[in-house]
């Protein structure tokens, strides 16, 4: 598409947009990145290898992977049966999905908390397999589960809605197995989406702060992961500790979006190449 | 034994039933069960305790608090989406491509990361805070201002993201027909781009507003949570749940979640009716 | 084919992290794991005094002694404990955060049985001020200036924030506060009301509160006199100003008998208890701002610590559970005041 003349008008609304962005969103990142190098780099250094953050990084991502591969496999399937299949109650399944999206994080970790604390619904039932959700990885895995849901599932289901039925059908009636079907014909299909959905539901979880500070209670050595360092870097006066691991969690959740939003562009030119 | 997908009759159901009843026991446990739990606390005292619970003047204020400011940001957010995505789809410009990838960014870093970027920037004893302190007497960090732009920094990509498919599509003919027939650009911004956006305007700014409703990470480190001044309901219940005022808990995260669930409801609602693609 | 690679790859990696999981809960003879659940003034008196206690434990047993700690304001961290959190040892700020643990039964021991009464570590509410002291604060009757922006925490969540509270009231009580008559309840109560509305923020905890003051807000922090000198000793410019009436502060230890007793570890629990009673421990503690029980320490560093002229305990009040509902109760004298003072402000 071509783009249109350039007008003065123009040229304002482009300067508004890049003043706009520039004081909301450039000026603070720019002011975080030098506020860890503010101590110098050997701070800086220091502060990458500290154990405590090291262990916080660990865990930030097993629960995050673990979440994602869930997810994925769940929010495919869910995104699947919404739009492949029409039962009674839909409507509700799809409205409720979105929930977790506009939850607040901190209501998430409480709900949990009812639910697997110590005086919570499900605690005989917990304290009988001796099992510990609440303050411990299990409940924040939970907690981050519930958090990520809508990720994949929103990005799933206009991929799914746009699969093209007639090679379906075509194979079908040729005799091919279900698994046939999906992976030679839908997996590829939804095979970028289902990259850029667990890339987002990987951010987003690397980043799950308020409900696992409530579920999880911070305590160093367990159940603290990167956010949670962050914060209470913050409330020991170890500014660049705290900057520092911040600027490590933001690049890697901002390389991997951009990757995988690289990833789909990529994706998309070459379905539009073997098309056209 | 061979089954097809396609199928709805007859012998090939059973694999499209179970995945739809996993997918239904899923979403039950996963999310249904927890919300049960925790209207069922709320009310476990009544209506009546409930509603005193949730017209507490420290409760009352964090939620209109919360409301307010999230209304403010969307309508902001609203404007500068309409703008943004404008100028990305309409216009060239050095620094585009870099631009335009910059919009996600606030996707993907951690609320909680953004708050510490909002206090290094505007804090009190930092330059900029100090001059916007004491030349125009305005405080951002622990302040009002300092949630409100907090949260726009958060919104800022579902606005932009969802009116720039609807521009791109856009049929630029009809711009440059009514152009050619001596139609004035506002005129045409007016008659045929507005039109188009208001769905997609509408559903991105409803999706930020609930979003930001609920915003945690960045508002407790930006806004100092002082009861009665700057304390957003999100706030209120985690103090709420550290100080084991659990009904007070659990009757605010009723009203959030109310609120997250009406906005939504309403933003599915325009979506089924006028049909736009995301 | 590929659909096996697929699921052996998601197997493994799934197999990969709930191995990781595990190993935290292998029981190993060479190592023991003990979570101290504590309020958050005294954490880097902790971070020192800890390694300290790692080296004692395994010269003695050959044992190593791994810690999880937790630093949360003192009524959440009681709270926390109580909803699931399996401390082994807590010390918190004050005693009532230590009895609501023991009242649900999770700890069942008399843990004021001992020599020390159970209490740890000691300190008074004191204020931190301004390089200078700019608004000329000397003593409670200076909070009541108008315009004054006061930082003192929540006490719904922080147990500095109720002893800051005690001392407030308590000094207007004793008639050490210039203009408010002695042991006149109302007149107390209206200059509590007074401070109060001085009141700029409520932070959760009392490490939040001095963090806040260091960023720039308020004028005044209400707070321990341990968190003013640890704060000056890595740099901070502020003054640490004590009144003539204050309240001695009583930080009390306790072990939590369920949790030691699940996971194991009351010996080395009831060790590092013991250790912190220690002249070792008890000095980590006073060259972090706090004034000891260790009468010896407590010499030592007399110069640091000024007396105060008129210190007062909890028991002027009649004792913790007195407090709660007298001062901290729904219809305590603090609630009544906040409620007063914020429905003046709306």
């Amino acid at each position: 598409m071509k783009a249109t003349k350039i007008t003065w008008s123009a040229w304002g609304l482009i300067a508004i947009t890049v003043l706009y962005m520039g004081f909301l969103i450039i000026a603070p990142v720019a002011t975080l990145i030098q506020g860890a190098f503010q101590n110098g780099v050997n701070a800086l250094w220091q502060s990458l290898q500290a154990p405590a953050l090291r262990q916080s990084l660990w865990l930030s991502l097993q629960i995050a992977l673990l979440v994602v591969i869930i997810q994925a496999v769940f929010g495919s399937l869910i995104a699947w049966v919404i739009v492949r299949q029409n039962f009674k109650g839909k409507w509700i399944l799809n409205g409720i999905l979105d929930i977790p999206f506009a939850i607040s994080p901190v209501v998430v970790g409480y709900m949990l908390l009812l639910l697997f604390g110590r005086n919570g619904l499900l605690s005989p039932a917990l304290d009988l397999f001796n099992i510990r959700v609440a303050f411990a990885i299990p409940g924040m895995f939970l907690a981050t589960l519930f958090v990520c849901l809508p990720f994949m599932i929103r990005e799933m289901v206009p991929v799914i809605q746009n699969l093209d039925r007639q090679q379906e059908f075509a194979a079908e009636t040729l005799g091919a197995t279900s698994w046939t079907i999906f992976s030679r014909i839908i997996f590829p299909q939804i095979k970028s989406a289902l990259i850029y959905g667990m890339t987002l539901t990987l951010a987003r979880a690397l980043g799950e702060f308020g409900a696992v500070l409530v579920i999880g209670g911070g305590v160093q050595g367990r159940t603290e992961t990167t956010t949670l360092y962050i914060f209470r870097a913050l409330e020991e006066r170890r500014t660049t500790d705290a900057y520092t691991a911040s600027i490590l969690l933001g690049s890697f959740s901002v390389l991997i979006v951009f990757l995988a939003d690289w990833f789909k562009r990529w994706q998309t030119r070459k379905s539009q190449q073997s098309v056209g | 034994m061979e089954i097809s997908i396609g199928q709805t009759q007859g012998k090939a159901r059973w694999p499209a039933l179970i995945i739809r009843v996993i997918s239904i026991l899923y979403v039950l446990v996963m999310i249904f069960i927890p919300l049960v739990v925790i209207f069922q606390d709320g009310f476990r005292q009544g209506i009546s305790e409930f509603w005193h619970q949730i017209t507490l003047p420290i409760a009352r204020h964090a939620i209109l608090l919360t409301l307010w400011t999230s209304a403010l940001m969307t309508v902001i957010n609203a404007v500068m989406g309409v703008i943004t995505a404008y100028v990305f789809v309409r216009y060239e410009f050095p620094g585009k491509r870099l631009l335009n990838a910059i919009v996600d960014l606030p996707l993907a870093i951690p609320t909680l990361v953004t708050g510490v970027m909002l206090v290094m920037l505007y804090g009190p004893q930092e330059t900029l805070g100090r001059f916007l302190s004491e030349k125009i007497g305005l405080n951002i960090i622990f302040a009002p201002p300092g949630i409100v732009i907090s949260l726009l920094f958060i919104s800022f990509p579902f606005v932009v993201r969802a009116i720039q498919p609807v521009l791109q599509d856009l049929d630029l003919e009809q711009e440059r027909a009514a152009a050619t027939l001596g139609a004035k650009p506002c005129v045409i911004f007016r008659r045929i781009v507005l039109p188009a956006l208001i769905v997609p305007v509408l559903s991105g700014s409803l999706l930020s507003f609930s979003r930001a409703v609920g915003e945690f990470g960045a508002v407790v480190i930006v806004a100092g949570n002082i009861p009665l001044k700057t304390q957003t309901a999100a706030v209120y219940v985690l103090g709420a749940v550290e100080s084991e005022n659990q009904l007070g808990a659990s009757a605010i995260s009723i009203v959030l979640i109310a609120i997250s669930l009406l906005v939504l409801i309403i933003a599915n609602t325009l979506h089924k009716h006028w049909g736009v693609h995301r | 084919m590929k659909k096996r690679q697929v699921l052996l790859g998601l197997f493994l990696v799934l197999l990969m992290l709930t191995s990781c999981n595990n190993q935290e809960e292998s029981g190993n003879e060479e190592e023991v794991k003990l979570i101290l659940g504590a309020y958050t003034t005294p954490r880097e008196a902790y971070r020192q005094i800890i390694p300290l206690f790692q080296n004692e434990w395994y010269e003695k047993t050959g044992q190593r002694v791994v810690f999880e700690e937790s630093y949360l304001g003192s009524g959440a961290q009681s709270r926390a404990v109580v909803n699931g959190f399996e401390a082994d040892v807590v010390a918190l700020s004050l005693e009532a955060d230590v009895n609501r643990i023991q009242e649900v039964g999770l700890i069942s021991h008399d843990w004021k049985d001992g020599s020390y009464g159970g209490i740890v570590t000691t300190s008074i509410v004191s204020f931190a001020v301004r390089e200078g002291n700019p608004k000329g604060i000397g003593n409670w009757v200076d909070l009541t200036q108008s315009g004054l922006e006061i930082l003192t925490p929540n006490p719904n969540t922080s147990g500095g924030a109720m002893w800051n509270i005690l001392g407030l009231y308590g000094a207007a009580l004793r008639g050490q506060v210039d203009g408010v008559p002695g042991d006149d309840a109302d007149a107390a109560f209206e200059f509590l009301c007074d401070v109060l509305g001085n009141v700029s923020v409520m932070d959760k905890a009392a490490r939040d509160s001095i963090l806040n003051f260091e960023k720039g807000i308020g004028d005044l922090a209400i707070t321990y006199e341990n968190e003013v000198l640890v704060g000056q000793q890595i740099g901070q410019a502020y003054e640490l100003i004590i009144p003539t009436s204050t309240i001695l502060i009583q930080n009390p230890l306790a072990i939590v008998d369920t949790s030691v007793d699940k996971h194991g570890t009351r010996e080395v629990a009831e060790a590092f208890v013991n250790f912190l009673y220690s002249t070792e421990a008890q000095e980590i503690y006073a060259q972090h701002g706090l004034r000891v029980v260790n009468a010896e320490v407590a010499a030592a560093y007399e110069d640091q610590y000024p007396p105060v002229d008129d210190l007062f305990t909890a028991d002027y009040f009649g004792g913790w559970n007195a407090i709660m509902t007298d001062i901290f109760g729904e219809e305590g004298i603090y609630t009544r005041a906040i409620l007063q003072v914020q429905g003046a402000t709306q």
